[in-house]
């Protein structure tokens, strides 16, 4: 297991707080200081303020996680490369430096890198016992999840799940340890069903890969679908490959020739080698969404509302200049909410805090305020829906209404869903 | 310290290759045009409509993304931040053309002018500071670093303290205008925007955005002592984003602006109570008053116009069409 620490680094412009103060008054306060030392004895101001508290926030990941590898067409054109998203919660703890005077905590990160989705839950409890972390992001694909729920069950731990998609952690796992700050895969397709329910694009053909993640997407497509009064004219599945003898199942212009029309097509391909060939590539001149072209995410960098450009910028200085994603998102919001809480209720231990953030609203960079749905601990938030370089539209759409709050037409509302933790 | 610090050597190289020199042309009188100047991001421009027929008489070419804007003492300036182009341009009210430009630090989006001291105070939004610019010199003679995305700039009426929202930390800052640092914070709600100095100058009001309040910071203690809410009827509380505000020169009354609530709130100050409500247009921001305060101008961002409300009667009396994504309003009357 490898294992650091990372304290708060003081971003750039902090350090000009009180501006140069001339080599001479340095060296006046090192004397000063040594002088002290000698005398044994600390400044006066030092006694008068109260000491500064450590709030420590774990982020576990798994070292060599395939979500993470780069995404290659044919096995050797590199397509994209891709990151984990620890800058997005360092973003976080670099924004909490504003708050320094008025807050006597400093904010501070323990990366945890494991070898394997089974080593996650030993190290979250072995950081709780001799580290006293009980605040975690987990960067960790969905399987990881149910052990360690069960491992920290009954301890004061609270555990913010900033990169797992599936819509069974919210449902069957429903875990009252856990806080999905990273959107659901019913929230993503709920997105999308509702922008093309909008646009009146509603017949779509459904194109299925061979991956578990595949048939999810295209589930979770299928029901948002029904949801919004889109409807799937046709669900074909493809098989990648160049095999001749199977075009009918390799070759985008075979699988979009129907008698039917259409007016899109969705495409589940999480290996996206296939996605990446099937714009301009449809019998019809149809749009394609899904995994190319229009996505439904947590967060574009192109998104240029709400603040977002200068948490990207903030972002971006941060990550080397790459840009902001939805995991990234999902972290900053993350440690933000942590940081929202130590702020307004001037605790650090995780009871208070968890109930702060169970109960509050949260700027999100997004425009409405986020926040816990009570039922699945699901952050409620704006999805956008990107093309790759400009957002299209935000949802819930226009139009999109809720009795209660119109973000609870994303995902599963309390009625949906067979998870109650608010019970 | 007591002085205003000497800029670095990078800031005055910055500010001065950014100089265009004032035209030197004497400025023709320029006083109570009544004309009125929006400032519309996505266009690069501001509308000038002329406020006694309510029609567009024209536009002035700025640098990119025009947002917030001040007059000088006597008119005869508009000042224009750009935030696009990190500049605040000069312009002339008479001519209405850009005759200058001062620099500024990374994307300038609020800002206050101190005419005794001949400073402008601006919030860089990108870059997490306030700059204090000497108009007559045009340069940056200090950088106030600040919490993430500040915003709302006021300068007290002695000039020596300058608040400063910050979006990201949910604090103001106090910050000591003649030495140039931060002296104190206060925590209040949820992406605090804009500021109202009461006429008694105890309060000051600020719009925080995200939890659709106003909170009132008594100025002496240097502490949230009371909080507005709005909630216009139909609307639901999460739409309500206060942003804008204004109040009376008697200090009875305050304006504000409730984003996409696309409603206009009128408070008045001494009971902190909501009299009533106006509908205006979408994602309200910007406002001003008339001079003699019988008219509103209400900018609405994602309307692409402004509403002109009647204060008498509180009615919307008229909406004029603008270019994109109007932010601000000034009138010179």
């Amino acid at each position: 297991m490898i294992d650091r620490v990372i304290k708060a680094r003081r971003p750039g412009p902090l350090r000009r707080l009180h501006p140069k103060p001339g080599l001479l008054a340095a060296c006046a306060a090192v004397s000063f200081l040594l002088f002290c030392r000698l005398l044994a004895c600390t400044p006066a101001s030092a006694q008068d303020t109260p000491p500064r508290r450590i709030l420590t926030i774990g982020y576990v990941e798994i070292a060599g996680d395939p979500r993470y590898a780069p995404v290659m067409g044919e096995d050797r054109i590199l397509l994209k490369t891709r990151a984990h998203p620890y800058a997005g919660a360092e973003v976080s703890i670099d924004d909490a430096q504003a708050l320094r005077r008025v807050l006597p905590v400093d904010f501070a990160l323990a990366r945890i890198s494991v070898a394997s989705a089974e080593e996650v839950a030993p190290a979250v409890v072995q950081a709780l016992e001799r580290r006293d972390i009980h605040l975690f992001l987990i960067d960790a694909p969905a399987a990881a999840f149910a052990p360690l729920a069960a491992a920290v069950r009954g301890r004061d731990a609270l555990l913010f799940n900033v990169s797992a998609a599936d819509d069974t952690l919210r449902r069957e796992l429903c875990a009252p340890e856990l806080i999905h700050t990273f959107p659901s895969l019913a929230m993503s397709m709920d997105a999308l069903a509702q922008f093309l329910a909008a646009r009146k694009w509603g017949n779509v053909i459904v194109l299925e890969g061979p991956l578990p993640a595949d048939a999810q997407a295209a589930g979770a497509f299928e029901r948002s679908a029904k949801k919004f009064g889109a409807h799937v004219v046709a669900h074909e599945r493809f098989k990648p490959g160049t095999d001749p003898r199977e075009r009918d199942q390799n070759n985008p212009t075979l699988l979009t020739a129907l008698n039917r029309d259409y007016d899109a097509v969705f495409v589940a391909d999480d290996a996206f080698d296939f996605a990446r060939e099937v714009p301009y590539r449809t019998q019809r001149p149809r749009p394609v969404v899904g995994s190319i072209d229009l996505a439904p995410v947590a967060w574009h960098w192109t998104w240029e509302h709400n603040g977002a450009p200068q948490v990207q910028a903030r972002f971006q200085a941060r990550a080397g200049g790459r840009h902001m994603e939805g995991a990234d998102w999902a972290a900053w919001i993350a440690v933000k909410m942590i940081v929202q809480a130590a702020l307004r209720t001037r605790a650090t231990d995780v009871r208070p805090l968890r109930d702060f953030i169970l109960g509050g609203a949260f700027d999100g960079d997004k425009g409405v305020a986020v926040s816990v749905r009570p039922w699945d601990h699901q952050l409620r938030q704006a999805m956008l829906l990107a093309s790759p370089y400009a957002v299209v539209a935000s949802a819930p759409v226009e139009g999109a209404l809720h009795r209660l709050d119109d973000l609870d037409t994303l995902g599963d509302d309390a009625p949906e869903t067979p998870c109650h933790l608010e019970k | 310290m007591s002085e205003i610090l000497a800029p670095s050597a990078a800031l005055v190289r910055r500010a001065c290759a950014a100089v265009l020199l004032l035209a030197l042309a004497a400025p023709a009188a320029a006083k109570d045009t009544g004309l009125i100047f929006v400032s519309n991001e996505k266009t690069n421009n501001l509308t000038v409509i002329d406020s006694r027929t309510y029609k567009v008489i024209g536009d002035i070419k700025t640098s990119r993304r025009p947002r917030d804007m001040h007059f000088s003492a006597d008119h005869s300036k508009l000042y224009v931040a750009c935030g696009d182009d990190d500049v605040i341009d000069i312009i002339d009210v008479a001519t209405r053309k850009v005759v200058g430009r001062l620099a500024t630090g990374p994307s300038p989006e609020t800002f206050a002018i101190d005419e005794v001291r001949r400073r402008i105070y601006v919030a860089n939004e990108e870059g997490s500071s306030l700059s204090i610019i000497d108009i007559d010199q045009n340069i940056i003679v200090h950088e106030v670093p600040t919490g993430g995305e500040p915003e709302g700039v006021l300068v007290s009426d002695d000039g020596k303290t300058v608040y400063v929202t910050s979006e990201v930390g949910d604090v103001v800052h106090r910050i000591d205008a003649a030495a140039g640092h931060v002296d104190d914070d206060v925590v209040v709600g949820t992406r605090p925007r804009r500021f109202a100095a009461t006429a008694d100058g105890r309060e000051l009001w600020v719009s925080s955005e995200l939890s659709g309040e106003v909170d009132i910071i008594d100025r002496q203690r240097f502490a949230v002592v009371g909080r507005v809410e709005f909630l216009p009827p139909g609307m639901r509380k999460s739409d309500v984003t206060p942003v804008g505000l204004v109040m009376t020169r008697d200090g009875r009354t305050a304006y504000v602006t409730l984003g996409h609530a696309a409603h206009l709130a009128v408070v008045d100050v001494a009971s902190r109570k909501v009299l009533s409500y106006i509908l205006v247009g979408k994602r309200a921001w910007g406002v001003a008053l008339s001079r003699d305060e019988k008219t509103l101008y209400v900018a609405n961002g994602f309307g692409d116009d402004i509403t002109v409300v009647d204060t008498a009667s509180r009615k919307a009396v008229i909406s004029i069409a603008v270019g994109r994504v109007p932010w601000g309003i000034v009138v010179d009357d």
